[in-house]
């Protein structure tokens, strides 16, 4: 099913756009009313970020006397100075970067060997452990929220890094996505790969791992920016500065409370606020226009269980 | 709609190959021996298996357990029965909770849906030049952080200096309390959510679009069919699994959405956007875990309910 989709993406573009060569002249109107709400959609979703980022670029006055945010003659680096000084986002990137790598990395392993064990062999109860993952898939994260939250206390994970990795970091979905992939592998590469004398975990490195490459890029680049931008069981987990993920810090800024900052106008602060808040999106954005093509699979992938 | 790919290549001959289960490898199922490496299918999903059980297994029990007690995160743990239940049943503060998802749903999740299918079409069927570049532009909110993109919403909807109300005034509109007026508080969530998470949408269902072979619409556009008549008789019924799928998510999102009212407008003014998911975080901030816990299970419930309903709609047109 997944495969589908992506061939008829893939081989539909050069098609429609030969085809796009023979317009008659009474559609050429409606074409450009067409081209018009593009560009009217594409302003409505890129003005947003484009407003945050020269917010925090602008000085305080500027931003309140100019909402639109349209006149870029007084660019000043205030803003960021300030937010470097008043905000740790700098130890809470560094709390980010090792919750994706090492979350990221645990789910990256874990998953594709639990598919290649569920889709390659056989065993008792496999049915059955399979189906109780499956289980799962249908039930909200929410529900695990408040005795996941007693669980850490109880082990006194509260405030750790072990309570931001460890939950979550295996997901019933990117297994049942690998163990569809894996399932799709002919047995008789594998069975050649056997007679030769290769053991389980040689197969799946030498012959699976391959195989399975634009999968893993998909998993990966989905994971990414879900644990970077993950906050619903962060925010409960961790309520201490020194293991704040960027997210946390985000959502716990707030121009009115941070006002205690003397010298510092309201409208500073907004424009401290649009910093921190550039500072945590640019890289997802830069992340997005190079892997876009993986996270677009793998979002499709998803769609089509 | 889960169709589980057991096996592309089926075996050509009834031999027994390892992991085969079509339908043909059924009945002989308890002839069949197991390898001799069967115990390698444990060691792979073992470690998978530790976490799973640890971090999800265990507390989804346990989250049960707790929804029948009285515990406050100390103290003794007193077995309530169905009290967290019928206590939460009784309570204004959770139907309106769930009236507030509610009509969040009603102005995000229909008008998303059509709107997605529709520009997924006219991209498609208008032959338009840039869709790909436009699927980029309208899918990078959905990859920023919710929490930078909410505040810099805050400053947006602001009422003295924010964008929108500077676009009103610009037309000699009256200004608007977006966040700090119970009429408005929901719809600038949901056009919050909508910018968000258009994108979303939108790829999902111009994939879908994309794969309804030609062949129907010119045998459509030979009958005579408009392009009204085309879109609802033709490219709605053959992404109704998309739209499905895309309900049942959206349903599910909505329902345990808390980030967007806790970061814009902490759930007021009045309560007015304290949603279902916002209600149960507001218990685990009060250390009412107890009632927290049967928060959750009474949301699966109606959501799963829910989902039922849309995927039997979606199942009897099929038939029809």
């Amino acid at each position: 099913m997944t495969t589908e989709t992506t061939t008829a993406t893939a081989v539909r573009p050069p098609a429609a756009a030969a085809r796009g060569r023979r317009t008659t002249p009474g559609s050429r109107t409606r074409r450009a009313l067409g081209y018009l709400a593009m560009l009217v959609g594409a302003v409505v979703f890129l003005y947003p970020i484009f407003w945050m980022v020269t917010a925090s670029f602008r000085p305080g006055v500027s931003i309140l006397d100019d909402p639109l945010g349209l006149d870029l003659s007084q660019v000043t680096l205030r803003n960021w100075t300030g937010m470097f000084d008043n905000v740790p986002i700098l130890h809470a990137l560094l709390n980010t970067v090792i919750v994706v790598v090492v979350k990221g990395g645990v789910l990256m392993v874990f998953s594709p060997l639990a598919g290649y064990g569920f889709a390659k062999f056989d065993f008792p109860f496999k049915n059955f452990l399979f189906g109780f993952v499956l289980l799962t898939l249908m039930l909200p994260t929410l529900v695990l929220i408040v005795p996941l939250l007693l669980e850490m206390s109880q082990l006194g994970w509260i405030n750790s890094y072990k309570a931001l990795i460890l939950p979550g970091a295996v997901d019933a979905f990117s297994v049942f996505w690998m163990r569809q992939n894996i399932a799709q592998i002919p047995d008789e590469l594998i069975d050649a790969a056997r007679i030769d004398g290769a053991g389980p975990l040689r197969v799946f490195r030498s012959i699976c791992v391959p195989v399975l490459r634009p999968a893993l890029a998909a998993l990966a680049v989905l994971s990414l920016f879900n644990i970077y931008n993950d906050l619903v069981w962060p925010i409960v987990a961790v309520n201490d500065q020194q293991h704040e993920t960027l997210a946390i810090l985000l959502a716990g800024l707030n121009a009115n409370v941070s006002g205690a900052q003397a010298g510092v106008s309201s409208a500073d602060l907004w424009g401290q606020l649009m910093a921190a808040c550039t500072f945590a999106t640019i890289p997802t954005i830069l992340l997005f226009v190079f892997l876009q093509r993986h996270f677009i699979r793998g979002l499709l992938a998803g769609s089509s269980r | 709609m889960s169709q589980i790919v057991w096996k592309t290549s089926a075996p050509r001959t009834g031999q027994p190959v390892r992991g085969a289960r079509g339908p043909e490898a059924a009945p002989g199922r308890n002839r069949r021996r197991l390898p001799r490496d069967w115990w390698y299918g444990y060691l792979f999903i073992a470690p998978f298996f530790v976490i799973f059980i640890a971090f999800s297994a265990y507390p989804m029990i346990y989250a049960l357990e707790l929804s029948f007690s009285d515990w406050h995160g100390g103290g003794q743990l007193n077995w309530v029965g169905f009290g967290n239940y019928t206590y939460l049943l009784k309570n204004p503060q959770f139907w309106s909770s769930l009236g507030n998802s509610g009509i969040l749903w009603l102005l995000i999740v229909p008008a998303q849906t059509l709107l997605a299918v529709g520009a997924a079409s006219l991209l498609t069927r208008s032959k338009m030049r840039f869709t790909k570049s436009l699927r980029t532009v309208v899918i990078v909110p959905y990859v920023t952080p919710l929490a930078a993109m909410a505040q810099a919403f805050i400053l947006i909807f602001d009422k003295n200096y924010g964008v929108l109300n500077a676009i009103l005034h610009f037309f000699h509109l009256p200004e608007v309390g977006w966040l700090t007026t119970t009429t408005w508080s929901k719809p600038s969530i949901a056009v919050f959510v909508l910018w968000k998470t258009s994108g979303f949408a939108l790829i999902i269902m111009l994939a879908a679009v994309q794969s309804i072979p030609e062949h129907l619409y010119e045998a459509a556009s030979l009958d005579g069919a408009g392009a009204v008549r085309t879109f609802f008789s033709i490219t709605v019924p053959m992404v109704r699994r998309q739209i499905g799928f895309f309900l049942v998510i959206s349903t599910l999102g909505i329902s345990q959405m808390f980030l967007e009212p806790y970061v814009l407008t902490q759930g007021g003014p009045y309560n007015s956007s304290t949603t279902s998911g916002l209600y149960l975080y507001q218990h685990i901030e009060d250390s009412d875990l107890g009632t927290g816990a049967a928060n959750s299970f009474l949301l699966v419930i109606l959501v799963f309910l829910l989902s039922l309903i849309a995927v039997r709609v979606l199942r009897s047109k099929e038939d029809m």
